[in-house]
């Protein structure tokens, strides 16, 4: 896609910098003083990808909501570029395009007409946002499904419908709740190529999700929400370095066995269904290895595998979650 | 400065333009229930002309003209005042109604168009049952301009009660409750199709302050001449009921909890 897409529906101003989003302290308390954002701040740069990950009820939605105008801060300020979207939530309209994690309102809508709709409702100048949605249906792979309406498609090339329905004018922001729930993994793979390009085309993009392995390869930065609190922010690899030195363990149980009882020197473990995974430091990866043969030889596991820790072993460590199963720590 | 964002060139993202765009969003997002809804109450509206007659032997001119003249109300407010809500109902309930709200949509092009797709929906039932009613008890209409102001502001009055109730109640269970038993209660003791004085006088009188026999007797008045009383303060009850709906409708779509 080149410049006729973000550009050409939005207008050369959008290649413009200084439209960065400035969150500071931003703080929302519910009637029931719980408080499901307290004194977040993060600043989002334009043409940047930024990940926003966080178990469920961190306080990922109560944020975004407060971004697009839906829910009012209790304290703290939004900034987009020069608008104030606390004092001017109509702005925020303007200038954010938002992909809800829930199924777009396209039941009786075709595909294509609802992306030129979209487009149309969003201010963009018919002819190119004609040119963008045939586009998007292209490089997403679902133009057979151009004609089709929504209560037709199934659940991924609704998303996919969806997402192109969001982005065929794109705001300073665009807000992605989990864009690639039921997308099956080519079409994925396109999604998360126009998602870069986005910001190449001078959008901020917020992402927020529970997978973190997939926001590892695709954001330039990210923060990880927990309790409603940014509990770490910075670069995959800078997030990553802290266990800089460590092994991942990973033990796949046999059916129906308990966890065992795991040596002192295993951090953060995590069960989630048969897999037992923590983290070793790299200089005990022979004791480790042992106990894991050991472990297989009992018939309390059926295999072990050992690895470079992730972005995801990270995320464990901070919120005591595995990013997508929504599984437990292990007592 | 906002425009820059996403509506770049003059004449482009203005008023006008979001009512159509909107207007073409509501009647694609219809398409399937809209056609149904028409040929429902091109049927009903039919059905009742003729069935009335079946419950007398002998049905006097200006009875079967004050009801026929009070059909074609219902046939105006039925998308708008029931249909709308469950849709808002059903957008809450799904989740797409935060994506809906997220929309650059002026509040005015959106109340707009939904008064058109209201009329859209409403107008041929009307016209066929005004047609039918004659044909059946050779009744002739006095047609005056007043017709068109009745018709837009009987619309707009029912669509403003729809939305308001759509967008202002949170629950869609309770949007969906409070539709049903309005349904009910409106077309069941509201006095659009039988005269007001038929009604024990608490419900006259409670009739005074609602908006429905205001909407058949401002029609009424726009289709025969002496039949309809009270005209002028009809008017007022329904621009009143629709300025008051439009600001709640345009106070929950702007709030923020």
């Amino acid at each position: 896609m080149s410049l006729t897409s973000a550009e050409a529906v939005r207008g050369p101003a959008a290649a413009s910098s200084g439209w960065g989003l400035e969150i500071d302290r931003l703080t929302k308390v519910y009637d029931s003083s719980v408080r499901a954002n307290d004194e977040i701040s993060l600043r989002v740069e334009p043409g940047e990808v930024f990940g926003l990950l966080g178990p469920n009820g961190a306080g990922k939605s109560t944020l975004v909501k407060q971004l697009i105008g839906l829910l009012k801060p209790t304290g703290g300020s939004i900034r987009l570029g020069p608008h104030d979207l606390v004092a001017d939530p109509a702005a925020a309209r303007q200038l954010c395009s938002y992909l809800p994690q829930a199924p777009m309102p396209i039941e009786s809508l075709r595909a294509e007409e609802a992306i030129r709709l979209t487009g149309a409702i969003r201010g963009g100048l018919r002819s190119a946002v004609g040119a963008r949605a045939s586009e998007l249906l292209a490089e997403l792979d679902i133009e057979e499904w151009r004609k089709t309406v929504g209560l037709r498609l199934s659940g991924g090339i609704r998303r996919l419908v969806g997402f192109a329905m969001v982005v065929v004018v794109p705001g300073r922001l665009v807000i992605l709740d989990e864009p690639t729930n039921d997308v099956d993994p080519h079409r994925r793979r396109l999604l998360w190529q126009l998602i870069r390009r986005l910001g190449e085309e001078g959008s901020a993009v917020l992402l927020v999700t529970h997978n973190v392995m997939e926001a590892e390869k695709s954001v330039d930065r990210l923060a990880v929400i927990d309790g409603g609190r940014v509990v770490a922010e910075g670069t995959p690899s800078a997030l990553k370095a802290a266990d800089r030195g460590r092994m991942r363990l990973h033990l796949m149980l046999a059916p129906g066995k308990p966890t065992p009882d795991l040596p002192g020197y295993a951090a953060h473990p995590t069960r989630a269904g048969n897999n037992l995974v923590c983290v070793v430091d790299e200089t005990l990866t022979g004791d480790a290895i042992a106990w894991a043969r050991q472990q297989v030889s009992d018939g309390v596991a059926e295999e072990y595998a050992l690895g470079a820790t992730s972005l995801e072993d990270v995320y464990i460590r901070l919120t005591g979650h595995l990013s997508a199963n929504g599984a437990e720590p292990t007592p | 400065m906002i425009g820059v964002a996403v509506a770049p060139a003059p004449g482009h993202g203005s008023w006008a333009a979001s009512l159509w765009a909107q207007l073409r969003w509501e009647l694609a997002s219809l398409r399937v229930f809209l056609t149904l809804l028409v040929a429902i109450q091109l049927l009903s509206g039919v059905g009742f002309a003729i069935g009335i007659g079946f419950f007398f032997q002998h049905i006097p001119v200006q009875a079967a003209l004050f009801v026929a003249t009070g059909l074609p109300t219902i046939n105006l407010v039925t998308l708008g005042f029931l249909a709308g809500p469950q849709q808002i109902a059903g957008l809450k309930a799904s989740g797409g109604y935060d994506f809906i709200r997220s929309l650059p949509m002026p509040t005015s092009a959106y109340v707009v168009s939904w008064c058109l797709v209201s009329l859209a929906a409403g107008a041929p039932a009307m016209v066929a049952t005004l047609v039918v009613a004659a044909a059946r008890y050779h009744l002739s209409y006095q047609v005056s301009a007043s017709l068109v102001p009745a018709v837009v502001l009987v619309v707009a009055t029912g669509a403003m009660l729809g939305l308001a109730l759509g967008h202002a109640v949170d629950k869609p269970s309770l949007i969906q409750f409070v539709t049903q038993f309005f349904f009910f209660a409106v077309f069941g003791f509201c006095p659009m199709a039988l005269p007001a004085s038929q009604l024990p006088h608490w419900l006259e009188t409670l009739n005074l302050g609602l908006p429905f026999e205001h909407m058949a007797v401002v029609v009424r008045a726009g289709l025969t001449t002496g039949l309809a009383s009270d005209v002028a303060r009809a008017y007022l009850v329904l621009a009143a009921w629709t300025v008051a709906c439009y600001a709640l409708v345009a106070r929950a779509l702007a709030r923020r909890h």
